[in-house]
């Protein structure tokens, strides 16, 4: 071919060092904004941190009191059976009671017993079976059992409480500290990792108090909104994305879908409450509603990003497998789906991440109320973990203040984790063609 | 079929003596939407050679190409209209299924588009799908036999479960010739097979398209007008949508009919 094009004389190129000095600092000027931006949103996440890690780390701790208990067999074991059931039977209140009123003699007076009383926690009792049932040679002597200290006597050893607060506005009165001195100066008062923390449920007493009540409950609701949501999600996607004419009706559809994305969590909360509870009458408080719920917010999350995934799946695949004569649903099931799989995927953990750590729309159907008991099913009433946070940081006691960010401290793990997993998954699964 | 009757047939639309025609096009019309992509085309592609259809880009080969094993399908807004016959079936009317049609008119693409899995599983892909094999030891023996006739094998028999994207760009082409002769189709269109090559591997496909002729009809759309002339007999000069001349490649290419057919050859335009 021949170049027609005229030849057109330019003197050499003339540069403006005006212009060029401008054009470079407004380079190193945007750099700057954009390093102080990240810089600002590392800083307040590290504040964040630093203030739910330095609030919520003793919650993994309690204090406990040693206590020197006279197991008589009278009481224990009248008939001398000494069968385990007789044993867990018995009342090991009032022994712990004695010990007590033997530890400080001339204690009189029913306000001031049950002062001495309150300094160990309201089921301290079952720490002096739980030995006893571990060791049933116990019975009948005198053993040095740690019991559990009551919340406001572990807030006072974690440094909570200071006593140069006036008595009146102290947890821990004047007459307390006298007997918790003494305590310490016999080394009785010891610290032990915070088991009950993950293995009970909700209680009103902040030492008491554990997690894993709201964990089960989070796992069934989670297992609940997977189930529904996932094979609806990519079933729909798969459908728009490579089935679907387009049209104004899917069009609507698609517009439909992300706006939904953008509706208020709550709203599906009352939607949940006004269907779920009261036309078709499931039951209140069950991560059963709670997932259906979190299942409908988390349908377009899962959907956005699974026809994403499967619009990322390079057309030459799909004719590839056309051409060598697959039908459509072979060439997706065979070829597209598989490729787009670790997108789909990451869609959906990151959107059970969201529907973890989702309180409002469950507030509404009733998954706020107070459960102390572990659920066994997915029927049963039951809380979530940023809702036992909720109803944690509004308690009074101050033993909640650690719990809650303890609490936290466990979700945010959780998210870290299924977080983690989507980045594995997407870094392992990822396919370059 | 009398040959007198071909002549005849193939004198109405200026079509040099095909003997054995295994796709007949008459009056074929492609619409996207409201805009036509081709205008009453009329071709033969003839049996057991190369037909090389060239043109400028946007004239409409791709889109002939496409309907002869109904790719278009997928296209939306995307209308045929008119006949082709392949071995005297009407592809587009007669109720024949596509995914059949696929499985006898097999496509080579302009870029190599492996699967992302291993060559084994490339090549056994096709075969595995129609079931023409019944078993892995005629499964294997069909995999290799591919990869041999599309001169592979010997450079990936130590390989096979290595994944095919992993492949040279021309092995990879040649990966996609295997996958589409595995499943023994009787037609094989390719879409520009060479564009994304360097001439080493181009020339590779190209003694390797000579070689299949033997066994497989052949269509292939080609920008470059050397490559016609080298692996083609019969050669289509579309324009606009339409086919402005087609003969045997070397008259075509030492003495045209056509102005714009000339045009194009010496490089005027396109």
């Amino acid at each position: 071919m021949t170049d027609n094009t005229p030849h057109i004389e330019t003197g050499p190129l003339e540069i403006n060092q005006a212009l060029l000095k401008k054009r470079n600092a407004r380079e190193i000027r945007f750099r700057l904004y954009g390093l102080s931006a990240v810089l600002t949103a590392i800083m307040v996440l590290c504040l964040l941190l630093t203030s739910i890690i330095s609030k919520g780390y003793t919650a993994f701790e309690q204090t406990y009191i040693l206590i020197d208990v006279r197991l008589d067999t009278e009481t224990i074991d009248p008939k001398g059976t000494n069968r385990l059931e007789d044993l867990a039977a018995a009342s090991y209140k009032s022994l712990l009671r004695a010990a007590l009123r033997e530890q400080f003699p001339g204690i009189e007076g029913r306000r001031e017993k049950r002062q001495l009383y309150g300094i160990l926690g309201t089921s301290a009792d079952y720490d002096v079976r739980d030995a006893v049932l571990d060791n049933p040679k116990l019975v009948g002597t005198t053993a040095t059992i740690a019991v559990k200290a009551s919340d406001d006597v572990d807030s006072y050893f974690k440094g909570y409480i200071s006593r140069d607060v006036p008595e009146d506005n102290r947890k821990v009165k004047d007459l307390e500290l006298i007997w918790l001195d003494t305590f310490q100066a016999d080394d009785r008062i010891i610290k032990k990792f915070n088991v009950d923390f993950f293995t009970n449920g909700d209680s009103r007493e902040p030492e008491e108090a554990g997690i894993l009540g709201a964990v089960i409950g989070s796992l069934y609701t989670l297992a609940i909104t997977l189930a529904l949501c996932f094979p609806i999600g990519v079933l729909t996607a798969i459908y728009l994305e490579e089935f679907a004419p387009t049209n104004r009706w899917t069009d609507i559809i698609e517009v439909n879908i992300n706006n939904l994305a953008a509706v208020p969590s709550i709203v599906f909360g009352l939607l949940g409450l006004a269907i779920f509870l009261n036309f078709f009458g499931l039951p209140r408080s069950a991560p059963l509603v709670g997932g259906m719920v979190l299942a409908l917010m988390t349908l377009p999350t899962i959907i956005i990003a699974s026809r994403a995934a499967l619009k990322a799946v390079p057309p030459s695949i799909r004719e590839a497998a056309l051409g060598i004569g697959a039908s459509r649903m072979q060439t997706v099931f065979h070829h597209v789906l598989p490729l787009a799989m670790p997108g789909i995927l990451t869609g959906t953990i990151l959107g059970m991440a969201q529907a973890l750590g989702e309180t409002a729309p469950l507030l509404m159907i009733g998954m706020v109320a107070f459960i102390a008991d572990i659920p066994s099913s997915m029927g049963d009433a039951a809380t979530v973990l940023p809702v036992q946070i909720f109803l944690w940081a509004d308690s009074p006691e101050r033993g909640f203040v650690e719990k809650t960010s303890a609490a936290i401290m466990v979700l945010l793990a959780f998210l870290v984790v299924m977080n983690a997993i989507a980045v594995i998954l997407r870094k392992r699964f990822e396919r370059r063609w | 079929m009398s040959s007198a009757m071909d002549m005849q047939n193939f004198n109405i639309i200026n079509d040099p003596i095909t003997s054995e025609p295994k796709i007949i096009a008459r009056d074929v019309n492609v619409f996207y939407g409201a805009s036509q992509a081709l205008k009453s085309i009329n071709l033969d592609i003839g049996a057991n050679e190369v037909t090389s259809l060239i043109g400028p880009s946007g004239c409409g080969k791709s889109t002939f190409l496409r309907c002869l094993n109904r790719m278009n399908d997928v296209i939306e807004n995307c209308m045929v209209e008119g006949r082709i016959n392949l071995d005297g079936i009407d592809i587009y009317n007669s109720g024949l299924d596509p995914v059949l049609l696929r499985a006898r008119v097999g496509m080579v693409f302009q870029k190599p588009n492996p699967f992302p899995k291993s060559i084994y599983d490339n090549v056994a892909y096709g075969p595995k799908l129609h079931g023409t094999v019944s078993n892995k030891d005629e499964l294997d023996e069909r995999v290799e036999k591919s990869l041999r006739r599309a001169g592979l094998w010997d450079e990936v028999k130590d390989r096979l479960d290595k994944p095919g994207t992993g492949l040279s760009g021309g092995q990879q082409q040649r990966l996609c010739i295997a996958r589409a002769i595995a499943i023994n189709p009787e037609v094989i269109l390719m879409d520009e097979p060479c564009s994304a090559l360097d001439p080493i591997a181009t020339a590779k496909i190209e003694e390797l398209i000579d070689e299949l002729r033997k066994r497989f009809t052949i269509v292939i759309v080609t920008h470059s007008m050397q490559q016609a002339a080298r692996v083609s007999q019969k050669t289509a000069f579309f324009h606009m949508g339409e086919v402005v001349e087609v003969g045997e490649t070397d008259k075509l290419f030492t003495s045209p009919q056509d102005d714009r057919t000339q045009g194009y050859i010496t490089g005027r335009f396109g």
